[in-house]
């Protein structure tokens, strides 16, 4: 087996994600912007659990917070997500590929007539 | 959600006629697909081809192939087992013809992805779908690898 090391990003991503209500919680932000006060009167949970929660999404970049006026807003970021989607997805990928040099053979045999 | 399979179409600018040779000459099939050894476009035909082992999807680098189905110029449908397996992986890789306009659109499948493989699964269930979705495989991805 492939090793790998301890601590990396996806390891983190993967800690991060394995809490139900950390998806919960991003579930909700994909409706929009949320003030920590909103996602702890949804969850009925105390505020420092959400800060807590919060923390670890902020810390794989999962949620980004603004803060605006007396309140803080967190909103979902997509972008760290893409690489494990990515990773998890490597037959689709190959295929693809595939798929796209098959196309090159078709434009040199058109162009060349014969191959 | 289960799916058991992969589909892909891709449109190409060039007639069927000119996809199916690209797809049932193996000097053609080595440029795109890998070098095949012992294909030939008949049912039944069986053939190895090798490429380099792939270490994200546990492919040993020697896929061993059957020809299943073959419709000229329409369909061609082959097994695919990694030769190194121990057992079968059932997966069927098809390929279909479909004249558009002056072109060829190309239906591909993998299918056979075992719905019972948390592996096979995950990289199923990830693509092409929402948020939500990718949201909840990965927290089980993670709470499986926990």
């Amino acid at each position: 087996m492939p090793q790998r090391g301890k601590s990396s990003p996806a390891d983190r991503l993967f800690g991060a994600l394995a809490n139900p209500t950390r998806r919960d919680i991003l579930d909700l932000l994909l409706d929009g912007e949320q003030t920590v006060q909103d996602i702890a009167e949804r969850f009925d949970m105390a505020r420092p659990s959400v800060s807590e929660h919060l923390r670890v999404l902020r810390d794989t970049d999962l949620v980004r917070e603004e803060q605006r006026g007396r309140h803080r807003y967190y909103a979902v970021h997509a972008e760290p997500l893409v690489g494990v989607r990515d990773w998890l997805s490597p037959y689709e990928r190959y295929w693809r590929a595939r798929l796209t040099d098959l196309g090159d053979v078709l434009d040199d045999l058109s162009e060349g007539g014969d191959a | 959600m289960t799916r058991t399979e992969i589909e892909l179409d891709q449109f190409y600018p060039h007639p069927p006629a000119l996809v199916w040779r690209a797809l049932t000459a193996p000097e053609l099939l080595a440029r795109w697909l890998m070098p095949p050894d012992g294909f030939e476009p008949r049912v039944g035909a069986r053939f190895t081809m090798t490429a380099k082992p792939i270490e994200a999807v546990g492919f040993s680098g020697t896929v061993a192939c059957e020809v299943l189905e073959l419709v000229e110029p329409e369909l061609i449908s082959f097994s695919w087992d990694d030769a190194a397996a121990p057992e079968p992986s059932g997966w069927v890789v098809s390929f279909a013809l479909r004249p558009e306009g002056r072109g060829t659109r190309l239906l591909f499948t993998h299918r056979g992805f075992d719905p019972d493989s948390p592996a096979a699964q995950l990289s199923r269930t990830i693509m092409g779908n929402g948020w939500r979705r990718i949201l909840a495989a990965l927290g089980e991805a993670a709470a499986d690898a926990a």
